[in-house]
């Protein structure tokens, strides 16, 4: 088994609220390019391609079949993961860690802009028997979970705010972020309920958008680039679909999935181990819940975190320097890829003006978005 | 190609607008066949026990999520509850605006470590809080038929029932 798997190339569109420009396929495309282009390599020197796709948000029965010729995978191993991006790279890490791919490519997106009713298609991922006959929004079984986590860590709503107030401000500052904008927490609690507690401006809004990914082994990864980024763990879960059974106030999905990245990473203390962070704040509350359930610190602590600095840009741990999905935009299942895009720009000095000095270790988490348990954690460094 | 050829005029952006007509039935299965026959013909909830993990499951699995052992133990969990969690919604599944904001609840039924998420009726949002006890409230018997909206909603316990 190889020893070791290294992010060598990466490429991206960067995101955009509307793409009327371009096919998805297109938008793909552009990705690739890019990424083949910063890794030094062609397709035809690819041994293996992987894309995050699902039928219902791509408008295809079998939308895997209309995969391959725009990552240059035509007549080449290939297949599509219906999951975040993260769960798409884990398949990818491991045929690498097989020995038989030395190279493989991973891709996500999202063309959001498409979906003319993008409500009512996320509002079919709920339970048909039990759920969806109440016809009530996905935002509204979010905004179940925020009341619970809000009561069991004595949150509140304007510390929720404050994650949109930092995260659309960190988008100020990142070239590819769709959303990024100066506001305070009062704007948020302004803004038009949907669910309550959540305000239209606490819900990330969705962006369209390509990223591809070029994974290799040790000595592939040597040859190609001076800056390997290496994948040292990586975890995925899932809880029960049954939103009854479900604990309300903990995210345990991200929990287990940080454990199982944090051993493969030989990671005991995370605070103290993690440099910065790329976590799901699809939800403001969200980006609070996760880094409880990362062990950034104890559940009820995570706002004091916020409100003392600690998860700004320049704190002891930067968390969504990129913007978030509240700044950056709602990818669907592209959410993990935008945050690897983030990982590996900080951790290879390129990040511009909201470079953070001295980064070495990063972590990514994604969530599939509701009605789902599923988490990914993914942890890379430079080292 | 995209990289080189950029649309320019906005007034002009292509597109086919297609839809999808999909229908289906959803099949109850064992054990949502049970938990609605109870609903329509008794006016009671219905969960399955797991004696091994002591986990009680509203709605009723056939197996545990736990020790994925089967379960055909059914127990009459009458129709009380706690509220675990609550929104007051403004926005229906279309993304359309409600005509006026409903109450959703997640209810623990009471013994069990399941529930139903469903609406408050006759309480307010200024009254409502988390662990308020409720109660289930059904339509008349003639007009249910098996289905989760045979439940109007959850409100104000009333003494003499179950």
């Amino acid at each position: 088994m190889t020893e070791r798997v290294a992010i060598v190339g990466i490429g991206t569109t960067g995101f955009r609220p509307i793409t009327p420009d371009v096919s998805y396929r297109e938008l793909i495309f552009e990705a690739a390019r890019k990424a083949y282009t910063d890794a030094g390599i062609e397709p035809s020197e690819i041994d293996g391609f992987i894309t995050a796709a699902e039928d219902f948000l791509e408008g295809y029965s079998i939308a895997d079949e209309y995969c391959p010729d725009q990552i240059g995978a035509v007549l080449k191993p290939t297949h599509t993961v219906p999951g975040d991006f993260l769960q798409a790279m884990a398949t990818g890490f491991m045929m690498v860690k097989t020995g038989a791919f030395r190279t493989v490519a991973v891709e996500a997106h999202s063309k959001a802009s498409n979906m003319k009713n993008i409500s009512e298609l996320i509002g079919f991922a709920m339970d048909p028997i039990y759920n969806r006959p109440l016809r009530e929004t996905p935002h509204a079984i979010s905004a179940l979970e925020m009341t619970r986590y809000l009561f069991e860590t004595c949150t509140t709503p304007d510390q929720c705010a404050q994650v949109v107030s930092k995260n659309m401000g960190n988008a100020m500052h990142n070239p590819y972020a769709a959303f990024g904008a100066e506001i305070e927490s009062g704007d948020v609690l302004n803004s038009e309920p949907v669910s309550l507690p959540l305000h239209r401006l606490d819900i990330a809004q969705h962006a369209d958008g390509a990223v591809v990914v070029v994974l290799a082994d040790e000595a592939t990864a040597r040859a190609l680039t001076d800056v390997p980024i290496w994948v040292e763990g990586i975890g995925w879960c899932t809880d029960t679909p049954t939103l009854e059974m479900r604990d309300w106030g903990e995210a345990a999905y991200a929990r287990l999935a940080a454990d199982m990245a944090y051993r493969m990473a030989g990671i005991t203390n995370p605070v103290a181990e993690i440099d910065f962070a790329e976590i799901c704040d699809e939800y403001s509350y969200k980006e609070l819940q996760h880094m409880e359930a990362l062990r950034f610190c104890m559940p009820g602590e995570a706002a004091h975190l916020l409100e003392t600095g600690v998860t700004a840009i320049d704190g002891e741990l930067p968390i969504n320097v990129s913007g978030g999905a509240l700044g950056v935009g709602h990818l669907f299942e592209a959410s993990g890829a935008h945050k690897i895009l983030e990982l590996v720009e900080q951790l290879r000095g390129e990040a511009g003006t909201r470079q953070i000095p001295d980064v070495a270790v990063g972590l990514a988490q994604t969530w599939r978005g509701v009605p789902t348990a599923t988490g990914a954690v993914a942890i890379l460094s430079n080292l | 190609m995209a990289i080189t050829e950029k649309i320019t005029n906005t007034m002009k952006p292509t597109f086919w607008e297609g839809h999808i007509p999909v229908n289906y039935v959803y099949t109850y299965g064992h054990a949502g066949e049970k938990f609605f026959r109870a609903i329509k013909d008794k006016g009671t909830f219905l969960a399955t026990y797991c004696s091994a993990c002591d986990i009680s499951y509203v709605p009723p699995k056939i197996y545990c999520d736990r020790c994925f052992t089967k379960l055909d133990r059914y127990i009459d969990v009458g129709t009380r509850g706690f509220i675990e969690t609550f929104t007051v919604s403004f926005m229906n599944m279309d993304g359309s605006r409600k005509e006026r904001p409903r109450i959703l609840a997640m209810i623990r039924i009471v013994g069990t470590d399941g529930g139903l998420i469903h609406y408050i009726e006759g309480i307010g949002p200024d009254e409502i809080a988390l662990g308020m006890p409720v109660q289930a409230v059904f339509k008349p018997k003639g007009k249910r038929t098996g289905a989760i909206d045979d439940i109007i909603g959850f409100g104000p316990v009333t003494r003499g029932r179950k």
